[in-house]
């Protein structure tokens, strides 16, 4: 065999080694972003731990802890409700009754712990219609 | 009024461009007619040059505040500080593709006027890439998204005011020399494309092109970074780097580039890689087109934000036709694209180039992956499979790791073949040198995590064997000219710049390295205080002093635009008076009042304590705050720094300068 064609295969193993390594690291992080509605009732046909949910802040459901270092709240979706809750010194800027957030953590119990709690990003620019025409008149 | 002028020289631009690509192409077919060619180079420079006059109009428009004009009305307001009027011109959608444009035709400008009397037969097929380019963003500009819309009904009296968090330097900065950093690699795609159709297949094209991609791999590495620096200060997470979509649209040219800067090398010096090298830079400025159009279509956060806007067909119709053109070249061109010199070994150079560039190809598949596969399982299953930090960290970590091993021992290596002899005489001071310091830390430090270890003795081997190479040629110096040591040194450096100059780029690599490695040892709370109270994190004594209130009234000159919470934090270190900190609470009242957190930093060389003010209650005074710790943090901006003083010493910048005013 020549050099050249060694060195081919190498890339080859190489390659295919780096293809399997990453399929199987990707596997073992994913996080499936489902909705509200199929995680409470099809939550035990997932094999993953960790969820990604989106919705909105059910209005006056935002609850702090005394410390103010949790916060739970009722996530909506369609007609869907489910308990969140996040312990962070961090809450976003954005978060309030009505907000639209994405939450990542793990269910339990019909309680859903976020270890992440999103807000959507307002460094985007004007991405999908944030934005509201300016005030005129006449 | 100056708008409508805008406008028309939008529209005209497009004309011009049509009318060049038309009349260079007809000075190809027959005879090379020189004076075809000389009008189609006065349409591309008239074509540029309007873009660039219609685009200080846009920005004179922001700077008087036009109202009438849609896009001044959405991103700038009255009490807009100036310098942020003028940054209005890249924040939003319109803007920013004339940005990108305008640049691109300042890139054309300049490499039309750089190659005037050179490159005869590369230059129409030059002029003629990069007019498509141009084109491409004319059409999407002229047709799609405007910046010179007029508001259609009814008068604007005061605009929306540009979002609190792009206020800040690095945001003045950081799209720029990202945009800089991006387009600048149409460039040398043009030239390679100009070298494949008229089978031009040496080095000419690349050393033509090798201060371009240079300054333009720095400045993209640059913006990376800055926008890091932006994200640590400005979004209050208290990290750099979150592999966001974004971000990620942003490294994955860095890749591609970083690797074809390398292997570029093997075609300088022995003719080799040819097809490679053409494919790298396909793939690079691919990847900046694909880069631009992931941040800016939405795309990311969800599919459906694709059919949304027409600007997705179009990108991703460019985009295709960019690989398709790109793919039937180089079949056409495989015969030509071959090398006569072959690979002799694993352990040379070659191999070690060869080597590196698999790695950066991996990086730039696993992080292309990881970033459009939930976009793949959205449309195909009809709901995302998202990853995040955990899955990129694990594979982008070892990589990484593997690349920085690599950066030690690729320069030792010798051309064509490395003996034994000389592997032993290069590499026993480094690696014994790393073992022994790893171990001393490991042992000292009580160190049992696996990665920090490595990367550590990584740093070690790699700064060992950079400064004996800088040793030994000194050293050689020295004894074949009788030179001191320091002029040696710098003559050794002047001779030789790009090897020198990549050097330096690598020292540079290894403090970001050791920034990156710093964030295995961060350390966070989430604390909850009243006045009076002190808590503690690590070596760090927090005192909560008082919080109170400012507003435009109490504070006109400051704080024009927000009102603020602010909490007063007298911090010690080691029992040691070390900083009064006050991280802040805001809320711009020229944006409905959007909250936003100023985040209080004191740096030292080894470390940032970084707080974020979560919410303070002015009349109880309870405020909630996340403490952090992150070591080694300013490794990452000096690392920058050195590696952008690298890479001016290999361009040659001095002489460049004195070329230029002679």
């Amino acid at each position: 065999m020549s050099f050249q064609k060694k060195f081919a295969l190498v890339v080859v193993v190489f390659g295919v080694l780096v293809a399997a390594w990453i399929s199987v690291e990707f596997k073992s992080e994913e996080v499936p972003f489902i909705s509200v509605n199929d995680l409470l009732e099809k939550h035990d046909q997932f094999t993953q731990a960790r969820f990604r949910l989106g919705g909105n802040v059910d209005d006056g459901s935002i609850l702090y802890s005394d410390d103010k270092l949790t916060v739970s709240f009722l996530l909506k979706q369609d007609e869907s409700l489910l308990p969140v809750n996040f312990t962070s010194a961090e809450i976003p800027d954005l978060f309030k009754d009505g907000a639209e957030v994405i939450v990542e953590g793990a269910y339990e119990e019909g309680v859903f712990h976020a270890d992440n709690l999103m807000t959507k990003c307002a460094s985007r620019y004007d991405e999908e219609g944030e934005y509201q025409t300016p005030e005129m008149e006449g | 009024m100056f708008s409508v002028l805008g406008n028309a020289m939008l529209a005209m631009s497009l004309l011009f461009g049509a009318f060049g690509i038309i009349i260079v192409s007809l000075s190809l077919i027959g005879d090379n007619d020189y004076r075809f060619l000389k009008s189609g180079r006065m349409a591309f420079l008239s074509s540029s040059t309007l873009v660039v006059f219609s685009t200080i109009i846009l920005v004179y428009e922001l700077m008087t505040s036009n109202f009438s004009i849609i896009y001044v009305a959405k991103y700038t307001s009255i009490e807009t500080p100036l310098l942020y009027k003028f940054t209005g011109l890249w924040a939003g959608m319109e803007g920013s593709l004339l940005f990108w444009l305008v640049i691109q035709s300042f890139f054309f400008i300049l490499v039309i006027l750089q190659n005037r009397k050179k490159h005869p037969r590369l230059m129409p097929w030059v002029m003629i890439t990069m007019a498509v380019i141009q084109m491409f963003f004319l059409i999407l500009i002229n047709f799609y998204e405007n910046p010179f819309d007029p508001v259609q009904k009814g008068m604007v009296v005061n605009g929306q005011g540009l979002n609190p968090l792009l206020q800040h330097w690095a945001m003045v900065l950081h799209p720029p020399a990202l945009y800089l950093g991006f387009i600048g690699f149409s460039v040398p795609f043009a030239f390679a494309m100009a070298a494949i159709i008229t089978k031009n297949l040496d080095a000419v094209w690349i050393q033509t092109t090798r201060r371009w991609t240079l300054m333009t791999w720095v400045l993209l590495t640059i913006a990376i970074i800055m926008g890091g620096k932006w994200a640590y200060v400005e979004l209050g997470w208290g990290g750099y780097w979150a592999w966001d979509p974004v971000e990620n649209a942003s490294l994955l040219p860095w890749l591609t580039a970083t690797a074809y800067l390398h292997s570029v090398l093997i075609q300088e010096k022995k003719n080799m890689l040819r097809l490679w090298n053409m494919i790298l830079i396909m793939l690079t400025f691919t990847l900046t087109i694909f880069g631009t159009y992931l941040t800016r279509s939405g795309i990311v956060s969800s599919v459906h934000a694709f059919a949304a806007t027409d600007l997705g067909i179009w990108f991703f119709g460019f985009i295709i036709l960019i690989i398709v053109v790109n793919a039937v070249l180089l079949i056409i061109r495989r015969k030509e694209l071959e090398s006569k010199n072959k690979l002799e070994s694993f352990v040379s150079r070659e191999s070690g180039f060869l080597f590196n560039n698999m790695l950066f190809i991996s990086m730039m598949l696993a992080v292309i992956w990881g970033t459009m596969y939930p976009i793949f399982s959205e449309a195909v299953t009809g709901f995302k499979i998202t990853v995040g930090s955990p899955y990129f960290n694990r594979i982008m970590i070892p990589l990484g790791l593997l690349t920085l091993a690599l950066t030690g021992i690729g320069p030792l290596l010798a051309w064509r073949k490395t003996s034994i002899r000389s592997l032993k005489r290069n590499f026993i001071l480094p690696i014994v040198s790393a073992l022994l310091l790893t171990a001393i830390i490991a042992v000292s430090m009580d160190l049992k995590m696996v990665y920090p270890l490595v990367s550590i003795g990584l740093m070690v081997f790699v700064s060992m064997t950079i400064l004996s190479e800088f040793y030994r040629g000194m050293k050689a110096r020295m004894r074949m000219t009788g030179e001191g040591m320091f002029k040696s040194l710098f003559t050794m450096i002047d001779k030789n710049r790009s090897r020198y100059g990549g050097y330096i780029v690598h020292v540079g690599i290894i403090m970001m390295f050791a920034g990156f490695t710093g964030k295995a040892f961060d350390k966070e709370a989430d604390l909850s205080m009243m006045p009076g109270d002190i808590q503690t994190l690590s070596n760090y004594e927090i005192t909560y002093v008082k919080q109170w209130f400012e507003s435009p009234d109490s504070n006109p000159d400051t704080r024009s635009n927000h009102v603020a919470k602010i909490v007063k934090l007298d911090v010690k270190k080691n029992g040691k008076k070390f900083h009064i900190m006050e991280p802040e609470k805001r809320f711009y009242t020229d944006q409905n009042n959007q909250p936003h957190s100023e985040v209080a930093v004191k740096t030292t060389l080894n470390e940032d304590f970084y707080i974020v003010l979560g919410d303070v209650d002015l009349k109880t005074g309870l405020a909630t705050m996340k403490v952090r710790i992150n070591p080694m943090v300013t490794w990452v901006w000096l690392g920058t720094l050195v590696l952008l003083i690298g890479t001016l010493v290999s361009i040659n910048i001095e002489e460049f300068f004195r070329r230029k005013s002679k």
